[in-house]
């Protein structure tokens, strides 16, 4: 952790500053929650390295996707994505965003969430532990600073095929689309 | 024209000392509250961190309204902090004293009403109904405690106040004002939105309240505004009420005391709801103020 | 100029403008503007000057009606002028296409010809037969709009109508006493009246003038009154009518009784100008909580307007230089912010048809300089710093703190409070929160009514920034008086126990105002979002289902609620239904039978003659 170094704060003060003050979007999106709450609490303190809990999305910028993804519940997830500000980050937690993991063959779910909405980063488990929730955030800052984690980028660069397969599951959305014309990044 | 000088370089260097420690507040709260909940807690320098990234993302803004309300809280606060003394410097001292901090005090709340009230959102409006419901609420006890302070000091200027203190010793040992100086802590933590008076921003119950549209510079106006806002608390009463001080060090040492106690109160109280805290607001340190009040009006 | 050319042209161009109305319609509305704005600048050129005339002398056998100006009339007669101007250019939209036009108009330029008249009458015949005028002009435009206005303007003109009654008696025992009305000649010979004259005039012509000023026994009619009326009346009648009534004090407290008497009357601990100055404090707090409880808009600021005249009666009852200067000021701060909130109210309802607050919102992106003026006016009501309304509390504020009255000062501050609660509640429920569907259609309102609001508000402002323009004037009619005179600069009061300094203030909020802009503008640009892009728990709001301002202090309702009925009006309404029971029991003498007629007719001569033959009276 690369926090202390005033040299590194000079240099690029973006980066430090995506990186040590995570704000994660309280949505409880599956079962995986449940591992979220240890995370924050005495034991294993996330809040020391800036990751804390906010209640809107607009106020966010770390979207963690724990669990299975319902097909009501993927109408939710993508809103609150889209209402979430750049830049923003997505991390998928648990085996079933990855490829369905324990619900594979179920009516209900979806197996490739990175159809949807663009992901940055997996932390594969069913439940991953607090330590390997660590883990993958110290991974998710190893991208920031190689500037790679640009799931957002490729949401406004590639919008066109994200929304023809949003809309080839619920029909017709209710909400416009976001961006009206594709956007050269 | 050098004394145009030295008042900018007052004013700036007042504003700058105050942002300072309001954020030092800030980041030392998280800590404690860390720290009796028996973690570690993120670094003293934490919200200066996410003011950094604050500014560094992108919002959503509703309208013109939206934009100009939050400024308009941040103009009120920072102008509140020309008028209160800090140690010996306090730039405005010649213009309207007790009674403009009062009013200007009032800006705050109104300007984060008008821009929560464009984002045309439910939580938003039921956290600013609730909050001037609450403002109502702690102004009784204040507005008894300051009309205390300026009848026994026959005055309404806040310098001049400062200076009998250093005559007479602290308000808090003279006995009319000892009742007013308690009931000042009593209501102190609902001034600032802390527990258990959060009923301002209640993350859990209402989605953050007025601020659940506010995101980039505006969320970083808002905690900007929120540690202005503290400062702003504690200096009226280490000014009313201890005898503000010969310099900012003395200044700060005792802001510093007044902040452990009502920190201490926050890390463990859960919120109150409103009507349990306008009962609360209305019992309590209204009668410790009124009684202090009538042995004032009496001793005069 | 003399001043009886002054009100022949206000009464004349009243009858004139009705005719024409006969003949044109737009030679009407010409000739109704011309002639308010004529009497403005008439006006205007009478500053500074003072005079005395008598032009009539015989009536009633020996009384002198005169007319007379001094520096005092003048500051009520523009603000009377303006504040009628404004309103006539305002109804200009307002009333066209709605029936009876012309009395309308009648009506308006009557009422501001009869308030100057008030107000430059130099002798008790000329101000009780003005005052007389405008009563019943004022009632016949309050109950315009007929359906249940009519119960309304009944109530006003029943206890206008004792309040004058009241007034009368007092008159009558004034020229008992004295053998003439004139107001100059009454101030020196009271100068010598024993302390029970002067409380029995005080009370009788207190309660005349109490009953028109709304204070809080007698302020019954006031809510029904101004939430029936038309708009622009309404602005006249919150404005300027009550003033009237403030007005009268003044010329009792200050002019006729004079200061040292009237802060003299006291006896055994209980002086008279402390209990005015209670009832001022119950004005102040009372229908101020009752306004945040209320649903309707015009009805809020009905409240409003008596919580705003307690202060002004807090003040000048109070006695000293700072609080009379304080006071003053108040009543034209108020009749231009009032006036002004009238008016976009007005506006409001003109271009959605309600004026509910349970059922608008989001008017802001529809009407957004309406919403503008608005927020100008209701930032003076609260006394947000750099407005007039600051000035005058301010000066309220302290000359209560520093003469020792810390109780006082208490409930004053505390109506600035729900002062500030209510406000925001019309503000927030009109304007802003969600557009409802059926209002997506509406237009901005034409530029005839904005004009007026626009004026208003850059008052506010001026006032705010500058108070020491109209702060001179006030200081002149205060050491008329026989105060002592305030140290007043163009920007403030400079005095030893904490000076007001507004440019400091002023340019301070100014420049970090723009520092803070900048910095704002040099973060990352926001994106425009819609209504309804709205956090909502990942969910899509459907349109046209919610509104989220209904019962919008709902917790603070259920507490105080109980507490704050309006006590006096139920009591006045029992009186009134106990006489109209009476009235009904008393009706069954006339049975229609003429046997029991007889009968009566019979019973009465006995009773007459049994009285003669036992006590031989006659």
């Amino acid at each position: 952790m690369d926090r202390n170094k005033l040299e590194k704060w000079l240099k690029s003060p973006t980066k430090m500053g995506h990186k040590y003050s995570l704000h994660v979007v309280y949505f409880c999106t599956g079962c995986g929650i449940i591992e979220i709450p240890p995370s924050i609490t005495a034991r294993w303190d996330a809040e020391r390295f800036g990751i804390i809990p906010v209640a809107s999305p607009r106020q966010a910028n770390l979207f963690l996707i724990t669990g299975y993804v319902a097909l009501k519940t993927l109408k939710a997830i993508i809103r609150t994505y889209e209402q979430m500000p750049e830049p923003k980050f997505t991390v998928a937690f648990g085996s079933c965003p990855i490829n369905g993991g324990m619900y594979w063959d179920s009516y209900n779910t979806i197996k490739h969430l990175d159809k949807y909405i663009p992901i940055d980063g997996w932390i594969a488990g069913c439940m991953p532990r607090p330590e390997a929730i660590f883990i993958g955030v110290t991974h998710l800052w190893t991208l920031i600073d190689k500037e790679m984690a640009d799931g957002y980028k490729k949401y406004r660069k590639d919008y066109k095929y994200y929304r023809e397969n949003q809309e080839q599951i619920f029909g017709k959305l209710e909400w416009p689309p976001l961006f009206q014309k594709e956007v050269k990044k | 024209m050098e004394l145009m000088v030295i008042m900018i370089f007052k004013i700036i260097l007042v504003i700058f000392l105050a942002f300072i420690i309001g954020i030092f507040f800030l980041g030392l709260s998280r800590k404690i509250i860390a720290r009796i909940q028996w973690r570690y807690g993120p670094p003293i320098t934490q919200p200066i961190i996410d003011i950094i990234k604050l500014f560094n993302q992108g919002s959503m803004s509703h309208g013109v309204l939206f934009n100009f309300g939050i400024i308009l809280s941040l103009v009120g606060s920072i102008v509140v902090i020309l008028f209160l003394p800090m140690g010996k410097m306090c730039p405005l001292s010649s213009s309207g004293g007790l009674l403009v901090i009062l009013y200007l005090m009032l800006l705050l709340p109104l300007g984060i009403a008008l821009s929560s009230g464009e984002a045309a959102n439910p939580n938003a409006s039921i956290g600013i109904s609730r909050k001037f419901i609450l403002a109502l609420g702690y102004e009784v006890p204040l507005l008894l405690i300051f009309l205390a302070v300026m009848t026994h000091y026959n005055t309404i200027s806040i310098v001049k106040i400062v200076k009998m203190q250093s005559n007479t010793g602290w308000s808090l040992t003279s006995l009319p004002l000892l009742l007013s100086g308690i009931a000042y802590l009593l209501i102190l933590p609902a001034i600032l939105g802390v527990r258990p008076f959060e009923i301002f921003k209640a993350p859990q119950e209402i989605s953050s309240g007025p601020m659940v549209e506010y995101g980039g510079k505006f969320l970083a106006f808002a905690t900007i505004q929120h540690a202005f806002n503290e400062f702003i608390g504690i200096s009226i009463f280490v000014n009313l009420f201890l005898g503000g001080a010969s310099n900012p060090g003395y200044f700060f040492l005792k802001m510093l005391v007044v902040f452990f106690i009502y920190q201490f109160v926050n890390a463990v109280f859960p919120r109150f709801r409103i009507e349990q805290a306008l009962k609360y607001l209305w019992k309590w340190p209204t009668l410790l103020a009124f009684v202090g009040l009538i042995i004032v009006a009496i001793t005069n | 100029m003399n001043i009886e050319v002054l009100l022949v042209i206000a009464f004349g161009g009243a009858l004139i403008t009705y005719l024409l109305g006969k003949i044109s319609k737009r030679a009407r509305n010409v000739s109704a503007v011309a002639i308010s704005l004529a009497l403005v600048v008439i006006i205007a050129f009478l500053y500074n000057a003072s005079s005395n005339i008598t032009f009539y002398t015989g009536f009633l056998k020996n009384l002198s009606l005169v007319l007379r100006i001094n520096t005092l009339s003048w500051f009520f007669a523009i603000t009377i002028s303006v504040v009628g101007a404004l309103s006539i250019i305002f109804s200009l939209s307002y009333i066209k296409g709605k029936e009876r036009t012309d009395f309308y108009y009648l009506m308006m330029m009557l009422v501001n010809a009869s308030m100057i008249g008030i107000v430059l009458a130099g002798d008790f015949v000329t101000f009780y037969i003005f005052w007389e005028i405008m009563s019943w002009s004022a009632f016949l435009l309050i109950s315009y709009n007929r359906g249940t206005a009519m119960a309304a303007g009944m109530k006003y003109i029943i206890m206008s109508v004792i309040g004058s009654m009241a007034m009368l008696i007092g008159i009558l025992s004034l020229y008992a006493n004295y053998g003439t009305l004139n107001i100059s000649e009454i101030s020196t010979f009271m100068a010598s009246a024993s302390s029970g004259y002067i409380l029995f005039i005080l009370i009788t012509f207190g309660i005349g003038f109490g009953v028109k000023s709304a204070i809080v026994p007698l302020h019954a009619w006031l809510p029904d009154a101004h939430s029936q009326a038309p708009s622009p009346f309404s602005a006249v009648l919150s404005g300027v009518l009550i003033k009237m009534g403030i007005y009268g004090f003044i010329l009792i407290l200050y002019v006729i009784v004079g200061l040292k008497n009237f802060l003299g009357l006291s006896s055994n601990g209980f002086s008279f100008h402390y209990i005015l100055c209670i009832l001022g404090v119950i004005t102040i707090v009372i229908p101020s909580f009752i306004a945040i409880l209320q649903n309707d808009a015009k009805r809020l600021l009905a409240w409003s307007s008596i919580g705003q005249i307690g202060y002004i009666i807090l003040a000048i009852a109070f006695g000293t230089s700072l609080g009379f200067a304080g006071g003053t000021f108040h009543i034209l701060n108020h009749a231009i912010f009032k006036a002004l909130l009238f008016l976009t109210v007005g506006a409001v309802e003109y271009r959605t048809g309600t004026r509910d607050l349970n059922s608008l919102g989001g008017l802001i992106k529809k009407m957004p300089i309406t919403f503008l003026l608005a927020l100008i006016g209701a930032f003076g009501l609260i006394g947000v710093p750099l407005t007039n309304g600051f000035v005058s509390k301010w000066l309220i504020y302290k000359t209560l703190i520093l003469e020792g009255h810390p109780f006082l000062a208490f409930f004053a501050l505390l109506g600035t409070w729900a002062a500030i609660l209510y406000t925001y509640k019309l503000i927030h429920n009109i304007f802003l929160g969600e557009l409802q569907e059926k209002h997506n259609n509406i237009e901005k309102t034409p530029f005839s009514m904005q004009l007026p609001m626009i004026v208003l508000a850059l008052a506010i402002i001026l006032f705010g920034i500058l108070p020491g323009i109209p702060l001179k004037i006030i200081n002149s009619i205060g050491v008329s008086f026989g105060l002592e005179s305030l140290n007043i600069n163009i920007w403030g009061i400079a005095s030893d126990t904490g000076a007001l300094n507004t440019i400091n203030i002023f340019m301070a909020v100014l420049i970090i105002g723009l520092i803070v802009w900048l910095i704002f503008k040099a973060g990352r640009k926001s994106v425009k979002v819609t209504q309804d892009n709205n956090y909502a728990a990942g969910t899509y709001i459907p349109k046209g289902k919610y509104n989220y301002s209904v019962n919008f202090y709902n917790p603070l309702q259920r507490m105080i609620s109980p507490f704050l009925k309006d006590f006096i009006d139920d009591f006045y309404m029992w009186i009134s239904r106990g006489i109209k029971k009476m009235s009904i029991s008393i009706r069954r003498i006339y049975t229609g039978d003429i046997g029991n007629y007889v009968m009566y007719i019979v019973l009465f001569l006995a009773l007459l003659i049994f009285i003669q033959i036992k006590w031989n009276l006659w």
